[in-house]
């Protein structure tokens, strides 16, 4: 493998796992997969904002 | 609370509790329908209805929790102090911009006298910190937030006058309604056992405090501790039914104060059902730390 090779593949992995990682902490799946249910099967969501 | 505890319960979870940082959003998620059900300023919503949104107030969140604090080391002792000084309030939508117009007119003062700002409620805090304002009426726990910080001292709390005060209020869509009545229902009738709950002392509050902390507030656990029980009426739980005549004089004094174009009846922004349906509930039974609640 050529040193550019090498370099591309390095980024390329680098990017596969910030993004895999990105998905995995940062994005909530279970409000994603509710809100593509229809309405009479998905959990409601209620909004709130941390005062009283 | 409701959230945390139902998990426990035969019900589950039927609900996505999703935290915002300001009330703008909060509409425009629920006019999206982003969000079916919403816990937001009572004018607020008012208004949406009057615009035409297809929303109804069912349940209040809460009573009393609002106050307007000023700096430890300022020159306001009193309400009339307020005169010529910057507020700032949380939307111009809500009962904590009409309790200080309330106290300014009680006082004699004309409320084009202060300079009111909206700000959004975890921002006024480090604003009177800085000496940014001069005084903020908001709700819990950021009143409770300066105190404990120091800097910050409670010049009056929205119950003394304005007795029954309330401010948020749960919000739901017209479409939610019609064909998720249950759901919301149980929603309801587990905001109502949460009140009880918490209204039966202090453990729960503090037990609520370090759940509600943690887990949806991202909070210091302290803080809200703080809020919920200095006094143990300082935010209050009981009752939560949304009553037309507390309704009633929020909508004058929107018309009065040029939020509102014209009063609107009741029962067009409030569907009561579901508070009627929840009036024969009772606490949960819930020890803290327990996996299980009835």
């Amino acid at each position: 493998m050529t040193r550019g090779r090498k370099i591309a593949a390095g980024i390329a992995a680098w990017i596969i796992a910030i993004t895999g990682l990105h998905f995995a902490w940062n994005v909530n799946w279970s409000v994603i997969l509710n809100d593509r249910l229809p309405l009479d099967k998905r959990k409601l969501n209620v909004a709130y904002i941390p005062v009283t | 609370v409701t959230d945390y505890i139902s998990a426990y319960s035969a019900s589950g979870n039927l609900f996505i509790p999703r935290m915002f940082q300001g009330f703008p959003e909060i509409k425009e998620a629920l006019m999206s329908n982003k969000m079916q059900a919403a816990f937001m300023v009572a004018p607020m919503a008012i208004a949406l209805r009057a615009q035409g949104v297809p929303v109804k107030i069912v349940y209040l969140g809460h009573r009393y929790g609002s106050a307007v604090v000023v700096r430890t080391d300022g020159p306001i002792r009193s309400p009339a102090g307020l005169r010529g000084k910057t507020i700032a309030i949380p939307s111009r939508f809500s009962n904590e911009r009409l309790v200080v117009i309330k106290v300014l007119k009680d006082f004699k003062i004309d409320p084009s006298e202060v300079k009111l700002v909206e700000m959004a409620p975890p921002d006024v805090a480090g604003a009177l910190n800085a000496g940014a304002i001069d005084a903020f009426s908001m709700g819990e726990p950021f009143p409770s937030q300066a105190e404990m910080g120091g800097f910050g001292r409670v010049l009056f709390h929205a119950k003394e006058y304005w007795p029954d005060y309330t401010s948020c209020v749960l919000v739901v869509r017209q479409d939610a309604i019609d064909e998720r009545g249950d759901a919301i229902q149980v929603l309801v009738d587990g905001i109502a056992r949460s009140g009880l709950w918490l209204e039966e002392g202090q453990s729960n509050r503090e037990h609520a405090a370090d759940f509600v902390g943690r887990f949806y507030f991202n909070q210091d656990p302290k803080l809200l501790r703080w809020a919920l029980t200095k006094p143990l009426d300082r935010v209050k739980y009981t009752p939560l039914t949304p009553y037309k005549k507390d309704f009633d004089f929020i909508v004058d004094m929107m018309v009065e104060t040029d939020v509102l174009d014209e009063r609107i009846e009741f029962l067009e922004y409030v569907d009561p059902q579901f508070a009627e349906g929840a009036k024969r509930e009772t606490a949960w039974k819930y020890e803290p730390g327990s996996q299980r609640a009835e």
